[in-house]
């Protein structure tokens, strides 16, 4: 949590605070009311101490403080100043300018603690986190596409090299086809000669009968 | 010029008509005319004269005394333009009534348009004063204390030696206060300049990202025309082979038919033969 306490005051008077964690929180802010500088004019301060930062914000006679971590900077904490500044004046009014001490505290602390978790972990409460959000959503998609990317190619590596197989593979049994046919026609050629050749025997032998002879004398005769 | 003329006009003609009745006549006739071209004469001089004071108004000359003199002046030439008109008035009044020459009505005549010129000059002179009156303020001189009393003075310098003070103090306090607000501002315009900056390295990250997907996309691409070219290669060889194999097909079919003939020629050889050998 970045917002740790947060009090609201009239000039040196508390009108209400919460506190996120026990900590010295209340008497130092206390210190920082007394030495504020001007005399109730509109002004924005802010003060460390050890690892934590005041925030200070006075308007209109009226004084909203928080105590924030140094990561926080400067824009999300005033921006919660601003914030409880406009929700205290719209909730009580003129009522503020003749409050008691610690009167608001029972109400407006829930207030407080709303706010300080919103303005703590909602990335929406600042317009820069927010872009810094979809910023870095962004890049891990550009960063998933990109592995989807290399994925891909080493599938495609892997396809090339089968339809490059495919493709000798069809060559090769273009070649034996071409032999194959190449094969049986000179089969059937083969076959065709015999055939006559038979044919041809037959027909000898069957005029050699007729003709009482092998040379076949009584038919040229 | 104008007025050697009128006096020139009006002199001339005198001697000449009223031989008779010399003394009395010219004077009773003569005195509304040339008083009213005298008035006409200082109602110029005095426009003028008022013509230089207005243009004194707006430089540093201009002072209190100079717009008193105006006003002592704006009155005079009032009063004289009041007086010449009622000394124009009789003039035309007597030209009507009594037997005037007709010299003496052009004359009149010249002096009225005379007096309306000068007329329209004074409103001309009057009306650049006002203007300018408003415009400019007189300069207040340091001459103008010295009319006042000693406690006075003292109890003035006192009150605005106080107001001078309290003056600083205020301007102190608003320097001091201004110097916080531009920190405050300027510590928030450092952030926000952090942030934005982290904003653009993520963007120019992504830019490269998207730099180097275009790269692997084109290169996959060319691997994918190589892919479709085997396919096409693969598709081809695959056709040629096919109508190769039909053709084989055939020649096959027709060596089987010649195959069946030659066994029925040998069948029927050999029962020729087993035939003749039974007989």
């Amino acid at each position: 949590m970045a917002i740790i306490f947060a009090l609201v005051a009239r000039g040196t008077v508390v009108l209400s605070e919460f506190s996120a964690t026990s900590t010295n929180a209340s008497s130092i802010s206390k210190q920082i009311l007394e030495k504020l500088p001007g005399n109730d004019s509109d002004s924005h301060m802010s003060y460390s101490q050890d690892r934590y930062i005041f925030h200070v914000k006075r308007t209109d006679g009226l004084t909203v403080l928080c105590m924030a971590d140094e990561t926080a900077g400067r824009n999300i904490p005033f921006a919660f100043l601003d914030d409880i500044h406009q929700r205290f004046v719209k909730t009580y009014g003129r009522a503020i300018h003749s409050a008691q001490a610690y009167s608001m505290n029972d109400e407006f602390s829930r207030v407080l603690s709303q706010q300080m978790e919103f303005y703590s972990n909602d990335p929406n409460a600042d317009r820069m986190s927010r872009i810094k959000g979809e910023m870095s959503q962004v890049r891990n998609v550009m960063i998933e596409n990109i592995d989807k990317v290399l994925d891909r190619g080493e599938r495609l590596e892997l396809l090339v090299d089968k339809t490059e197989n495919m493709q000798g593979n069809t060559f090769r049994f273009r070649k034996q086809a071409r032999r194959y046919r190449t094969i049986m026609w000179w089969r059937n050629v083969k076959l065709t000669i015999a055939l006559i050749l038979v044919l041809a025997l037959v027909v000898y032998i069957a005029m050699a009968f007729v003709c009482h002879g092998p040379s076949l004398p009584s038919c040229f005769k | 010029m104008s007025f050697q003329d009128l006096e020139a006009g009006t002199r001339s003609p005198a001697p000449n008509r009223f031989t008779g009745g010399r003394q009395q006549r010219p004077s009773s006739r003569g005195d509304p005319s040339q008083e009213v071209a005298a008035g006409i004469f200082r109602i110029s001089t005095a426009v003028n004269s008022f013509f230089r004071l207005v243009n004194s108004i707006g430089t540093p000359k201009d002072t209190l005394e100079l717009r008193d003199k105006l006003q002592k002046t704006r009155l005079q030439i009032s009063e004289l333009v009041k007086n010449t008109s009622a000394k124009l008035k009789e003039a035309s009044e007597a030209d009507l009534h009594g037997s005037a020459s007709q010299i003496k009505k052009i004359a009149d005549a010249k002096l009225a348009k005379d007096f309306q010129s000068v007329l329209k000059e004074f409103q001309k002179a009057q009306r650049l004063a006002a203007e300018r009156e408003i415009t400019y303020t007189p300069v207040v001189t340091k001459e103008i204390p010295t009319s006042y009393n000693a406690p006075e003075l003292d109890t003035e310098s006192l009150r605005i030696s106080q107001q001078q003070a309290l003056l600083l103090q205020s301007r102190r306090q608003e320097v001091v206060f201004l110097d916080n607000e531009i920190t405050f501002n300027e510590a928030i315009i450092e952030e926000r300049e952090q942030g934005i900056r982290e904003i653009e390295d993520q963007i120019r990250d992504v830019n490269g990202m998207f730099k180097d997907l275009a790269l692997m996309v084109n290169h996959q691409g060319n691997i994918v025309d190589d892919i479709s070219s085997n396919l096409d290669n693969s598709h081809a060889a695959t056709t040629q082979a096919t109508v190769q194999l039909r053709k084989a097909a055939k020649t096959q079919r027709s060596n089987s038919s010649l195959t069946c003939l030659l066994i029925l020629i040998f069948g029927i050889v050999l029962l020729i033969v087993i035939i003749v050998v039974l007989v």
